[in-house]
Order: structure tokens, then C-alpha cells, then sequence
């Protein structure tokens, strides 16, 4: 109850927007059930992301490595493909994504690097790493690979898109780990107040750890979705992914001080920025306008949420 | 014996905070340590609790050679911290707080039912229902309660050594006494009790035994019915109180600052008057809101009312204006507030005359030198970074940077927190200086002693306002605790 409270704000807003866009894009294309099944698909790559985002900002730290982890383990699975078959190539992709989490999660535990920094390093190193593979040139998804492309452009049912089903799966599970384990209760100790944390026995290196591989892992599953998509692995893919995620997550109320935000709220975040560029999109708003309106949404919704908290 | 700590030595850095310090406790006893800031209570605490390992020593528990390497050794042997600085979650609730870091589950999910309904077992054996609603989140809760959720949490595992640090600062009367007699039935339990406190009267009727810390060291361990408190005092002080405060001479002239009617939401309608060549002290326990009431008069914190200097009225609205009209504030929090602890003593000093950005080096030079040389900084020179002088000469540098200004009214909150005896007889010399300057000082302090023998008038302060106002020499310790601590 006490959580749904919180979130009124947001789905309130949704609302509005929705409302907003129903009216102004022509044609009431906007309000339609396959444009918003199409909605769905478009944002479930940065609801992921956002849910792994969410973790790493509640205890107080970041991860910008994610949209050029998205770009590698899309680049790994595919290169492994044709050799190992689908289900290797998921193991390859998630695989070098838990890597990346591994080392961003043990230097932001063991050594007093700001995240924002150790993130920043392995965002390179990804990046450069997916580049070195073909050159630099994408590559295709064979057409054979039917399991895999489906991963990305299927429908359940013919209606459901699957990566749709994927995020709420996802959104499942984390949800479940943030707000039903001790796990989750320790980000939150962690995040509000680290000294406590520490004093009451909580592991602190491990849980930190943990949630870095945890966001990497989510960033990894994003990036089969995504090569899936394009129906190749783009080296350059996954630009500012980030960044979107980021959005998505402070717009769905989490402090980037740590120690507040849940789940649902980060879901309704990636929502409200999804609808966002769908909307302004249809609407046939200037891209260069899509960019300013959306900053000043975030801007604004932030600084709401702030003032509400005081 | 429950625990005995043999010639334990811990340094920092090359500070020594614990020097072969001995110490015992019995199952079934209420230990009391005392000693002043900085003494190193905290640190032997915190080896007990696995925070810190001894760099020398041995500890014993049931005569057995132990190590505690980190908390979760403390919890196995049954030793329960509850530490000063409050170490809750604030965005989880009572009972989640109560349970972290071993929450009831089922099938690996969190079991929030049965995790509300042990803690309101608990709340309810323990007789503490202020704690209240158990759902509650925890920042919503005043400091008080949240004071009482961190015994209660300690109080939530059966504990074999319990570690107090200062558990009533911010306790009521009622609340206290009810934590007496909680202690009191743990202790006919067997549970050793360590009880850190600076409320002597408090002690003298809770512990069975009393170790006194000074510096590092153990100035002995005495049974509390045979130690009384003017002895308690000078284990503490190593000196008698009488040569310990000198108090500034009184030389009054005209009013340098009136208060009227200030008030917003911590300061309820304070009025008051300062003269020049006077110390006005502010008493209170912590809580009282001294502290943003000296925030109020720098401009930190907006409020309605009138300040007048020299009979004019002022308007403050942030520390610049504050500046102009001659008040300066010495910050109770030295290293978050008043220095940049990134930076060089000359960087410091220099301060509040880069304003515009710049200020010369041969100015630079000359404030740092004669700041240096008329408050006998210890420093190896201008370059020396902050972080590394001692809290004494800290706390010398944040007076020191204000005083090129030659300010009208100096405002001292806490100054002698956190340094060791002799920064602290320095400070002394500080006011007396500034007093002879004809300054108008306005010290803030929660050592009653210090307050009450350095200063010619004293305010009594609680719930943010003067509750009473006398000259210092017209009113006894006991009457000052009497009115600070009426409900």
C-alpha cells in the first residue's frame, strides 16, 4: 500500500502522457494495442539495464559500463554462434558480461575507486574489446539461428513480444531479490548508511560485488536481446545506454545517494521514458527537440521527487 | 573472568589511541568506562566488537586466548555493540532494522510477517513501547526512538557482553530509568555490561566498577561505592577542576549583540543581549538545539526575529552577511564544517580572504605567519596539509582563520570536542584573549564545567529556548543539571 503510494506520482503521470500523446499524434496511431505492444518491445532493452542500474545506485554507486557491455556480449554470442549453437552462445555473451561485472564489483569492493570511474575504465575496455572483433565491421546473425533470433523479434502467441516477456521476467526476479531477501534488505543497509552496515556483519565486499555482476549479467541478457533485434552484432551498439538507464531509474524515484528506490518504481520509469520517445517520435516532434524535452522531463521529475521527500 | 584485555596497544597511524591498556569484566557486573573525548573508549570498544584488531596485547575470554577478527567473531562470542553514532538503515523499517543482518526467512524469501511480530514480542518484553509502530520507517523516527530501536536490536540476540557507548544522550528521564532497569535484570542474567557514559551522577548509581581511560592509558579500576566523584574527576582530568578553568576576566562594555524574538523551526523565540569583553555561555544537553541557534545567528539557517550589532538592526540571510556585520562562527564539527580537510594549513588560513579568488602570496604569508606565531599552530609550515596536524591545532586553524578579520562577535560551538587537554587549556587561553581584546564571545559547550567556569553569564537552553539566565557564579552545577534535564 504504503509502496503503491509512492508510485502514484509516476503512474499519474503516465497517465498524462498517455492522454498527451493519444490526442497529439495524428491518426490516434499512438493509443492503439499494437503500437503499445510495440512500446513494450522498444522498452524492454532499457528496463533491463535499468533494473540492474537500480541495484548499483542504491548502494551508492553506478555502472557506466552497461551499454558497451550490451555491444560485447552481443558481439561474443554472435561470433560464438555459428561454432556452439545458441545456448553457447548465451553462455559466451553472459559469460564475458559476468567478467566485466566481476572486475567493475572487486575494484569498487577491495579498492577505494569511486565507481564512476572503475566503470568508466571497463566501459572502454569493452567498448575497444567489441571493436577488435571483425574489425570493427558488424556481424550477421545467421538465418539458421532461428532460436536465436527469436530471442529478439518473436511474439508470443503472435502478440507478446518475447523481450517483453524477458524484461518482466527479469523485472520477476530482481523485484523479488530487492524487496523479499535479506539480500535486498542489505543493498538498502548498505546504501543508507555503510558504517551501519558494516557493524552489523553484512558482507560488505561480497553483496557489493554481487550486485556489479548482477548489473552486468542484466547489461549481458540485453545485449543477446539486442544483436538479436538488429539481426547482427554492432561493435558501436549500445551508445549511452547508460545514460538511458540512468534516466529511467532516477525518474523512477531511486536517490542517487543510495539507500532509496524500488523496483517497481525503476519499471515505471523505463515506462515513462519509453512512452517519451515513442511518442515525441509519432508526434513527429524534431529529434533535436526529442532531446531537450527529455531532459527537461528528467530534470523536472527529479527535482519533484526531491522536494516530495523533504 | 567473562573478558580480560591484557596489555592491548593500538595505534593509528602514529597517533597511540590505546596504550598496553588492561582491562577485565565479569559476568554479572555493570563496568563503567570513563574518560574524556579522545581518551580512547571508543577504540577498545571497537576492538571488543571486531571493528579493530590490536596492534599489541592479548584478550581473554573465560581465561581463553582469543582473536576477534571481525564482527561476526564479536557475535559469536556474544558481545552486542551499541555504538554512539546511531547505526541504523534509514530507509528500513523498526523490525528490519532490528533483524539485519539475520533476517527471519522462508524457502530464502524474507519472512516480514514473523520478522513484525518478533520485534513487537520484543518491543513488548523489553517494556519499551515509545518504540511504537514496528512497521515505521526508521528515518521518521525522532533521535530518541531511534536511540531505543538500536537497544533493542542489541537486547534482540542473547548477548553474554554488552557494550554501551553514551546509550542516553538523547534519552528521556523516563526512557533512561527504564534502561537502568533493563540493565539492572540482564546483569542478574550474568551478562557483563561495559557502560560508557559522561554523566557522572548516572554512573555512580548504575556500575559496580569503574576503569578510567586517560590519553590512551588506564589511570586505574576502582569499585564504584569507593571512588567519589571529585576523585572520579581528577582520574579523569588528572588535575584538580579548580586550576583547570580559568576564567576570563569580566571587562563588560557596551552591547555588541541583541537578540530578539529570533525563531524558526529549531530556535522558539530566543532573546538575548552580548556585551563586549564578556563570555556568554549556552548549556544544554546535546539535542538542545545550541547548535542551530549558532547556525541561525551565521546565516546558516533562516529565521524571523531582530538581530541588532551595536544597535543596528542586521539582516543575515547567509554566512557573508553574518561576516560584514562582524560575527564569525567557530563550527562544532571541525572537520566537516570548519577546515578543508583536502588542503594545506595556509590554504586554510588563507580562506576567507580569497573571496574574490585570489589573494597575493606575500599577504597569504604574512596572515598565515602571524596566525601561526600568535596561536602557537605546531606545524611543520604553511604546506603541511590539515588532515595531519593534531585536533588541537585543528581546531587553533579554524579560530585562527577568523581572527585576521578581528571580528566583533565570536561564536564557539563545542571548541574543545575531540582535542587533548593541553589544546584544550590553549583554547582556554584563546577566549581569555579574545575577552581582553574586548571581544564578545558566545561559547557553546556541553562539558558543564567548562561552561559554567569560563563564561560570566550563563543560558540555560533546552527544547530551543533559554529556559533560564544567570550570572555563572549564582547557580550550582546541580541546579544547571536540574534545568536542563526537567521534563
Amino acid at each position: 500500500m504504503k509502496t503503491l503510494r509512492q508510485l502514484l506520482p509516476l503512474l499519474i503521470a503516465i497517465v498524462l502522457l498517455v492522454a498527451f500523446f493519444a490526442f497529439f499524434v495524428p491518426g490516434g496511431r499512438f493509443l492503439t494495442v499494437s503500437n503499445l505492444l510495440d512500446l513494450t518491445q522498444q522498452i524492454s532493452i532499457n528496463a533491463i539495464l535499468a533494473f540492474g542500474m537500480t541495484l548499483a545506485i542504491l548502494i551508492g554507486g553506478i555502472d557506466l559500463s552497461v551499454g558497451a557491455v550490451v555491444a560485447l556480449a552481443g558481439t561474443v554470442a554472435v561470433a560464438v554462434l555459428p561454432h556452439a549453437g545458441w545456448a553457447g552462445a548465451a553462455v559466451a555473451g553472459m559469460g564475458t558480461a559476468a567478467a566485466f561485472g566481476l572486475v567493475n564489483g572487486t575494484c569498487a569492493a577491495k579498492t577505494r575507486m569511486p565507481p564512476f570511474i572503475i566503470t568508466l575504465a571497463t566501459m572502454l575496455v569493452a567498448r575497444g574489446t567489441a571493436l577488435r572483433f571483425n574489425e570493427g565491421r558488424p556481424l550477421p546473425v545467421p538465418d539458421s539461428e532461428t532460436v536465436f533470433l527469436n530471442l529478439g523479434n518473436a511474439r508470443l502467441f503472435g502478440v507478446v513480444p518475447v523481450p517483453a516477456l524477458i524484461m518482466l521476467g527479469a523485472f520477476a526476479l530482481t523485484a523479488l531479490l530487492l524487496h523479499r531477501t535479506a539480500f535486498g534488505q542489505h543493498l538498502y543497509a548498505i546504501g543508507g548508511n555503510r558504517e551501519a552496515a558494516r557493524y552489523v556483519g553484512i558482507p560488505l565486499a561480497r553483496r557489493e560485488t554481487t550486485v556489479y555482476v548482477l548489473c552486468s549479467l542484466l547489461a549481458g541478457l540485453a545485449g543477446l536481446i539486442h544483436s538479436s533485434q538488429l539481426y547482427s552484432a554492432e561493435p558501436a551498439a549500445g551508445q549511452g545506454f547508460e545514460l538511458n538507464a540512468i534516466a529511467a531509474v532516477v525518474v523512477g524515484g531511486t536517490s542517487f545517494t543510495g539507500g532509496i528506490g524500488t523496483m517497481p518504481g525503476t519499471l515505471i520509469g523505463a515506462v515513462i521514458i519509453g512512452i517519451l520517445d515513442k511518442g515525441l517520435n509519432q508526434a513527429g516532434v524534431h529529434f533535436s527537440l526529442q532531446y531537450i524535452i527529455k531532459g527537461l522531463v528528467i530534470l523536472g521529475a527529479v527535482w519533484l521527487d526531491v522536494r516530495r521527500r523533504k | 573472568m567473562l573478558l580480560r584485555l591484557n596489555a592491548v596497544t593500538k595505534r593509528f597511524g602514529g597517533i597511540v589511541a590505546l596504550d598496553r591498556v588492561d582491562f577485565e569484566l565479569r559476568a554479572g557486573e555493570i563496568h563503567a568506562l570513563l574518560g574524556e573525548n579522545g581518551a580512547g573508549k571508543s577504540t577498545l570498544i571497537k576492538i571488543l566488537g571486531g571493528i579493530h584488531r590490536p596492534d599489541a596485547g592479548e584478550i581473554l575470554h573465560n581465561d581463553q586466548r582469543i582473536e576477534i577478527h571481525d564482527v561476526a567473531a564479536a557475535d559469536r562470542l556474544g558481545i552486542r555493540l551499541i555504538h554512539q553514532e546511531l547505526s541504523l538503515a534509514p530507509n528500513l523499517s523498526v523490525a528490519e532494522n532490528v533483524f539485519l543482518g539475520r533476517e527471519p526467512q522462508r524457502c530464502g524469501l524474507l519472512d516480514r510477517r514473523r520478522m513484525f511480530r518478533e520485534a513487537e514480542q520484543l518491543r513488548d518484553e523489553l517494556g519499551l513501547p515509545e518504540i511504537g509502530d514496528v512497521r515505521m520507517r526508521v528515518s521518521e523516527l525522532s533521535v530518541a526512538r531511534q536511540q531505543l530501536v538500536e537497544i533493542a536490536r542489541a537486547l534482540s540476540v542473547k548477548a553474554r557482553v554488552l557494550v554501551l557507548d553514551e546509550p542516553t544522550a538523547s534519552l528521556s528521564e523516563a526512557e533512561t530509568e527504564r534502561l537502568f532497569v533493563i540493565l539492572r535484570q540482564l546483569r542478574a542474567q550474568g551478562v557483563g555490561i561495559i557502560y560508557i557514559s559522561h554523566r557522572l551522577e548516572e554512573i555512580q548509581r548504575l556500575a559496580d566498577r569503574i576503569t578510567v581511560l586517560r590519553d590512551g592509558h588506564s589511570v586505574g579500576t576502582q569499585t564504584a561505592a569507593e571512588l567519589s566523584q571529585t576523585e572520579l574527576i581528577r582520574w579523569m582530568v588528572g588535575r584538580e577542576l579548580r586550576e583547570h578553568y580559568p576564567r576570563p576576566p569580566w571587562m563588560p562594555g557596551a552591547v555588541a549583540l541583541t537578540v530578539r524574538h529570533l525563531r524558526n523551526a529549531q530556535v522558539n523565540d530566543v532573546s538575548f543581549e552580548l556585551r563586549y569583553g564578556e563570555v556568554l555561555g549556552f548549556a544544554g544537553l546535546v539535542g538542545a538545539g545550541r547548535t542551530e541557534l549558532a547556525q541561525t545567528l551565521f546565516g546558516i539557517l533562516p529565521a524571523d526575529g531582530e538581530i541588532l550589532v551595536d544597535g543596528r538592526a542586521v539582516t543575515i540571510r547567509q554566512p557573508s552577511d553574518a561576516l560584514d556585520a562582524g560575527i564569525v562562527l567557530v563550527p562544532e564539527d571541525r572537520k566537516r564544517k570548519g577546515l578543508v580537510m583536502t588542503d594545506s594549513l595556509g590554504f586554510n588560513l588563507a580562506l576567507p580572504w580569497t573571496r574574490a579568488g585570489h589573494v597575493n602570496p606575500s599577504r597569504r604569508a604574512e596572515i598565515v605567519n602571524r596566525a601561526v606565531r600568535d596561536f602557537s599552530i605546531k606545524a611543520t609550515g604553511p604546506e603541511q596539509p590539515v588532515v595531519s596536524l593534531s585536533g588541537g591545532n585543528q581546531q587553533k586553524v579554524v579560530v585562527a582563520k577568523w581572527m585576521e578579520r578581528q571580528p566583533k562577535i565570536l561564536i564557539l560551538d563545542e571548541p574543545t570536542r575531540g582535542v587533548d587537554v593541553g589544546a584544550r587549556e590553549e583554547m582556554f587561553g584563546i577566549i581569555r584573549r579574545a575577552v581582553e581584546q574586548g571581544m564578545a564571545v558566545l561559547l557553546i559547550s556541553s562539558d558543564l564545567p567548562e561552561v559554567m567556569n569560563l563564561s560570566h553569564r550563563l543560558a540555560l537552553y533546552r527544547d530551543g529556548r533559554i529556559v533560564h539566565e544567570t550570572p555563572s557564579q549564582a547557580i550550582t552545577a546541580e541546579e544547571v543539571m536540574a534545568e536542563l534535564t526537567r521534563n
